[in-house]
């Protein structure tokens, strides 16, 4: 475990980066999580993939299977690539403020 | 920091003498890839470790760290730890305490010859510049001194002839770490002329590590074996998930396909449980949604288990532990007795295939088990499936996962496959039992803490994507000739993903990853045309 700070917000991170209390998460968060993901800024795109993964999140605890956020977000995976340089497991649950993906996925 | 001890000169005394960090692998010791990732300058750099992950845990060993031991806090504390080590040394050597493995483990450590043939055969060690630290006779050789040492005892000349080793705490954190600098993929094995073992050494090693001092890699145990006898998954998929999931992947199959299929659940008498490695469900569906298919077309009565660890046959055990490995096998072993199937499918993993097929039922007198390449190969030349194999008119390669085919020899099932549906499909080299390793083995294909995707990728990775660069050298190299890689192995696909992400492989050289049974699908005349859809890999 680490503390990561930027700017004025301050939160528990994993090896990876990745949300130790997701439910401290908040939009400044998702901010400072990018920072790390090289994604200059979160345009409204950004915001879609973000929130739809916050929402199923909230309702089945786990990431969702990535066909199913390309399906349900109207995105091909090539543009979530596009958006998050690692990839939806890596680089968007991250900023989304999910813990890190576990299993062979 | 001081500087890295130099290559070729490390010593076994160095091993126990603290110091800033023992090897160092440079970007420039590594041979270089094939065109277009030649050139050093545009290859992705190296990230270090940060002061704070060194200030925090036993980082001492090499440029990365995956396992993350803190540091004691205190000289008893260390001390204790030592005790510990010593005890769990005894127990490894022990009949009571090691039945499973102390065998082959003894004849592993008194006959190796020190001849050093295996080594050539280690990829992490050719790709590393042949750093002595990675050298597999290198670590296999610490466990033998202290072995020699501690277990075995005798004269004076006897211990002088075996070679002395001092064992403290530093040698500990340092052996437990390097034991996560082999995949197990036991390459050096098949080439001794002895049959000593240097993949099972290391699992040994992990093992120890593992049971006394609860050191392990936090996937494997805590987010892997643990979570999945807690939860149901390695994935954190509770049942209601992946019953959903799946209800999501029956629906896209038919879309695209416009066969409708149906998953069926928890069917008791049954002929067939199948039983994937759930990672399947979350990233790769259409393997299966495949299966769900192709046992529908084949009018096979099967079932998926919604019950703990029923649908998800992960056993990570067999990379660290005999207690967990011996749970998660008999959990499997129950549900297929409790469903009355006459045998239980493995879906393409290579892990669980062997974990579930010929190491757990050293337990117990298990129901029958059929391996994915077997039941493609009978499912294929049935004749019950109409194929077009002009339908996969793209190059196709073969990645074969070390457990399925060197440690199991199911070798031939999947290339008579490809070779009757894929005209594209040609050979890596070396291939079959000699093949190469992912890069992802014994469980990395998930590990990703510190910097340890830059290790796994550029140092363990390596041979394996050269040999796939090579595979399609004769190919228009762009990104207009899309390339197959068919790897029948979740943690291999996890691991050839990466490769292709860390490298921008898909953009650069149309290179895409996907299992075998996708190929038979896209295949078949009944299927609407271009269901393998590069926009979706």
């Amino acid at each position: 475990m680490a503390t990561f700070e930027w700017e004025d917000v301050k939160i528990e991170v994993d090896e990876d980066g990745f949300m130790e209390e997701p439910d401290v998460w908040n939009e400044k968060v998702a901010l400072a999580l990018a920072s790390t993901e090289a994604v200059d800024e979160l345009t409204e795109d950004h915001w879609k993939v973000v929130n739809y993964l916050r929402d199923y999140y909230k309702q089945f605890g786990i990431a969702p299977m990535i066909r199913k956020l390309c399906k349900q977000s109207g995105f091909t995976l090539k543009e979530i690539y596009d958006m998050f340089p690692s990839g939806p497991a890596k680089g968007a649950c991250k900023v989304a403020g999910l813990p890190k993906p576990t299993g062979c996925v | 920091m001081g500087a890295p001890a130099k290559k070729k000169t490390l010593s076994f005394k160095d091993f126990s003498t603290p110091s800033t960090q023992l090897a160092h692998v440079a970007p420039e010791d590594m041979y270089p890839l094939p065109p277009p990732y030649h050139k050093l300058e545009e290859q992705p750099g190296f990230k270090q470790l940060t002061e704070q992950a060194r200030e925090t845990f036993e980082a001492t060993l090499d440029d990365t760290m995956v396992i993350n031991i803190p540091k004691p806090k205190s000289k008893e504390e260390e001390e204790r730890l030592v005790k510990k080590f010593i005890e769990g040394l005894e127990k490894l050597f022990s009949r009571e305490n090691n039945w499973t493995f102390l065998q082959p483990l003894t004849l592993s450590m008194e006959h190796c010859a020190r001849c050093q043939t295996c080594v050539e055969d280690c990829p992490i060690y050719e790709a590393s510049g042949y750093n002595e630290l990675y050298r597999p006779t290198y670590r296999a050789e610490i466990l033998r001194r202290l072995y020699f040492k501690y277990i075995k005892g005798g004269s004076w000349w006897k211990k002088f002839n075996n070679g002395d080793i001092e064992l403290n705490w530093t040698l500990i954190a340092r052996l437990a770490e390097l034991s996560y600098r082999c995949t197990l993929c036991r390459r050096c094995a098949q080439s001794c002329p002895i049959g000593v073992d240097n993949g099972m050494i290391t699992r040994e090693i992990r093992k120890l590590m593992s049971s006394e001092l609860g050191i392990a890699a936090k996937d494997l145990h805590e987010k892997g074996t643990v979570q999945q006898l807690e939860v149901g998954s390695s994935t954190g998929m509770n049942s209601i998930v992946v019953k959903d999931n799946c209800e999501f992947i029956d629906e896209d199959m038919e879309d695209r396909t416009g066969i409708k299929v149906e998953t069926v659940w928890d069917k008791e008498g049954a002929d067939v449980l199948l039983i994937h490695n759930a990672g399947e469900f979350l990233a790769w569906p259409d393997n299966p949604g495949c299966f769900a298919l192709i046992l529908q077309e084949l009018g096979i009565s099967w079932t998926l288990s919604s019950e703990v660890a029923g649908y998800d046959g992960v056993n990570y055990g067999l990379f660290y532990e005999d207690v967990q490995l011996g749970r998660v096998a008999m959990r499997h072993y129950e549900i297929a007795k409790k469903l009355r199937v006459k045998k239980i499918l493995m879906g393409e993993c290579g892990h669980l295939t062997k974990a579930m097929g010929v190491i757990g039922d050293r337990l117990t007198q298990a129901t029958p088990r059929e391996n994915a390449m077997a039941f493609l190969e009978e499912a294929v030349f049935s004749g019950k499936l109409d194929l077009d194999p002009s339908r996969n008119n793209f190059p196709v390669t073969l990645h074969d996962p070390c457990n399925m085919v060197r440690s199991m020899g199911i070798v031939e099932p999947q290339r008579k496959v490809l070779r009757y549906i894929a005209p594209g499909f040609r050979e890596m080299h070396p291939h079959g039992v000699r093949n190469y390793c992912c890069g992802g083995g014994s469980g990395w294909a998930i590990m990703s803490q510190n910097n340890f995707t830059d290790w796994r990728i550029q140092v363990s990775g390596r041979k394996k994507f050269e040999q796939i660069l090579n595979a399609f050298a004769d190919e228009p190299q762009g990104p207009e000739q899309p390339k197959y890689v068919c790897a029948p192995c979740s943690n291999c696909k996890g691991q050839i993903r990466d490769l292709f992400d860390y490298y921008g492989a898909k953009e650069k050289s149309g290179l895409y990853y996907a299992g075998l049974i996708e190929l038979v699908v896209n295949a078949m005349k009944n299927v609407k045309e271009g269901f393998i859809d590069w926009e979706l890999l």
